[in-house]
């Protein structure tokens, strides 16, 4: 188990009175396979997704990589070495190029990366579908798409066992969604990666190996 | 890619905005920049002009309180002479370097002129009538032989030498003149002048006074000094010229041989006669004033104060002290308008990169990196700013603080003192010339100590209120 997440709790105070986004929410996941979470706005996947990327706490509850804490790991290095992240608006950083984008988050890390990270940035936005010429450009000059191949080429470059991403696809059109989709599967079962994807189409969902389905902050397996 | 790279980077990439923060700094630099030249230019005018008036000090009457009493409590009040001891005590303090005591007595001369300026060809030394001689010569009776106007530079033994101990002791008739009046009268060291001691009755009935009783004082003399002019421009100051008048006309000789000489003056009344020194204490360093002041104070005889040699700088240095005191008030502002500036600009520009510092974090950059990248960022354009400032702020004090001189300069007169041991020749055109706003090291680094601590505290506040929340809430 690559990842796992027990009783969690998130809320907004209202008042008196809490607005539970997420209740109890236990759920763990495996390497090697594409997940995907399902539920309709409002259902608190994104608010899943940024407690299993550290990028928020829980209000209680805890979340495990490799059966250790993330408190125990660190949030900030947590993020830096064993997750890559990926949004639905991209959050590529706009003045600097797309090999740029790349290269923060290969200096960023502390894992083991090839010393011409320059060339590896470039092999890995190539691999990704982005030219060397694209890649150069700054990322506000590339298309949607691009933009978001340029976000798992970023999410790839710091070696990571665990990619998380957010709607990714949201943005995209449709040709463009099954081409990312198809990169998330390659990176499951190609590279033992463990892919989990907030999404709310139920077409993605299905080309999955595990749907797991969140209503009113309540996680099932989706069957 | 460090953080500093990625502030390089951001500065390039950005250029309209790097502009706009180079401005704003460029703008407030020249103010902080300004008010620092004016502040350390009237800062180093008070040192040097402190410097230049020594660190005497004096036990005097306190004349400002004498003048606040009413009449009735003046006639009741009986004035304690300072007692010979009380100064001796003083004078063991550690923070004294040197002390001595001073008596002072006026004679004449038949055979010696004395000195009355450059320009004056009458010889007023002796009238018509042989009988009335004019004192001219301030006999300066001291206690410490090698002379304290010599040490403290105010004058400067050409020729000959100084007293020595047993000539002090014993009132030896030796004297040390000056080279004007040598000069003068063709005398040299070695030789005998003569001075008269006249003592004088007065007729009550005809209101008319004699001389009863004279004698002839005379002085072997053993050392030729020259004053040591601070001022030069005394043409359009006579105050000045009658000081240096005087201290051309001064004779050093010993305190007991003034004793003798004014017992005699005295006649009949020699009796009566009670010592009445000025003494003198030279501080071993000017910063010890306060400190002597403090321990000497509770020592002394009512209505005795001690004055310093650098008081006299408060009143010469008008036009200075309110360039002073407003260019304190401007740096404290504009300090304070910096940071405020500063932050309200960085907090609109990181209003914009929000977003930016929050993906940072997400990919897991330490929140003091991604600091350390925005400080480098506005460092960076802080350090071009403020190194232009640093000479038009330069330029722009020189020309606010000419205007400023020369208005305050137009309004203030050089005040009159009661005359003491300490006058100064020094006056406020002295302490103009002496005002100069430069670029020294000391100014430099100032300049980037308080312009650099300002910026870092103006971009640290608005960064920590971002950054102390967590990444989802900052790309929210």
């Amino acid at each position: 188990m690559i990842l796992e997440a027990k009783n969690l709790n998130y809320y907004y105070q209202d008042g008196e009175s809490r607005r539970y986004i997420l209740k109890d929410t236990s759920v763990s996941f495996e390497q090697g396979k594409f997940y995907t979470i399902l539920g309709q706005s409002g259902s608190g996947k994104t608010t899943l997704l940024s407690l299993l990327s550290a990028m928020d706490k829980p209000h209680s509850g805890e979340v495990l990589f490799h059966e250790k804490n993330l408190i125990e790991i660190g949030y900030d290095s947590y993020r830096k070495n064993k997750i890559g992240i990926i949004f639905q608006n991209y959050n590529l950083i706009p003045t600097f190029t797309a090999v740029e984008n790349v290269l923060i988050a290969m200096s960023i890390t502390e894992n083991d990366i090839p010393k011409d990270q320059k060339t590896v940035a470039y092999n890995l936005l190539d691999y990704i579908g982005i030219s060397q010429e694209k890649a150069n450009r700054t990322v506000n000059k590339l298309s949607g798409g691009e933009q978001q191949r340029v976000a798992i080429a970023r999410a790839l470059s710091t070696n990571v066992e665990l990619i998380l991403a957010d709607e990714p696809t949201g943005n995209l059109d449709e040709e463009m969604e099954q081409e990312i989709i198809d990169i998330f599967k390659k990176l499951a079962h190609e590279h033992n990666k463990c892919v989990i994807m907030v999404t709310h189409s139920n077409d993605i969902a299905l080309q999955s190996d595990e749907v797991l389905y969140l209503k009113k902050g309540v996680l099932n397996k989706h069957e | 890619m460090s953080f500093f790279k990625r502030g390089l980077l951001s500065i390039t990439r950005r250029p309209g905005k790097s502009i706009i923060l180079l401005a704003v700094l460029f703008i407030l630099g020249n103010v902080i920049a300004g008010a620092i030249s004016i502040t350390q230019a009237t800062s180093n005018v008070e040192s040097t002009i402190k410097d230049r008036l020594g660190s005497a000090a004096t036990i005097e009457l306190d004349y400002e309180q004498l003048d606040k009493m009413e009449e009735s409590e003046l006639m009741n009040f009986e004035m304690q002479p300072l007692k010979l001891d009380l100064i001796e005590e003083i004078g063991q303090l550690s923070y004294v370097k040197y002390y001595d005591f001073n008596t002072m007595l006026y004679l004449g001369s038949k055979e010696v002129n004395a000195y009355y300026g450059e320009d004056t060809e009458v010889d007023f030394a002796v009238e018509e009538n042989e009988e009335y001689i004019s004192t001219d010569f301030q006999f300066k009776g001291i206690n410490y032989a090698p002379v304290v106007d010599f040490e403290e530079g105010k004058g400067k033994l050409v020729d000959g030498r100084v007293f020595t101990e047993d000539e002090i002791k014993n009132g030896t008739p030796v004297a040390i003149i000056s080279s004007k009046i040598a000069e003068l009268n063709s005398v040299h060291v070695g030789d005998t002048i003569s001075f008269i001691n006249s003592v004088y009755s007065f007729n009550e009935e005809t209101g008319e006074e004699s001389v009863d009783n004279s004698r002839e004082v005379p002085i072997e003399i053993i050392g030729i000094f020259e004053p040591q002019k601070v001022n030069t421009d005394t043409e359009n100051n006579e105050e000045f010229n009658w000081m240096d008048i005087d201290y051309q006309n001064t004779v050093y000789v010993s305190n007991e041989l003034v004793a003798a000489e004014t017992k005699h003056s005295m006649g009949e009344m020699a009796g009566e006669y009670e010592e009445y020194y000025v003494p003198i204490f030279v501080l071993k360093q000017p910063e010890d004033a306060q400190a002597f002041e403090e321990e000497v104070n509770p020592l002394l005889p009512e209505l005795y104060v001690v004055r310093h040699a650098s008081d006299a700088y408060d009143s010469i240095a008008k036009p200075i002290e309110s360039m002073s005191t407003l260019s304190k008030y401007v740096l404290i502002v504009s300090i304070a308008t910096t940071i405020l500036i500063i932050g309200l600009v960085v907090l609109l520009f990181l209003r914009d990169r929000k977003h930016e510092l929050g993906i940072y974090l997400s990919l897991g950059e330490s929140r003091g990196k991604v600091i350390g990248q925005i400080m480098t960022e506005v460092l960076i354009v802080s350090i071009i700013g403020m190194t232009l400032s640093l000479f038009t702020g330069n330029l722009l004090a020189q020309s606010v603080s000419d205007k400023m001189i020369e208005s305050n300069n137009e309004q203030t007169t050089d005040e009159m003192f009661y005359y003491s041991e300490l006058q100064t020749d020094l006056t406020t055109d002295d302490v103009l010339a002496a005002y100069e706003v430069n670029l020294s090291t000391e100014f430099i680094l100032l300049f980037y100590g308080v312009g650099i601590a300002t910026i870092l505290l103006s971009t640290l506040i608005p960064l920590i209120y971002i950054m102390r929340l967590n990444p989802k809430k900052i790309m929210m």
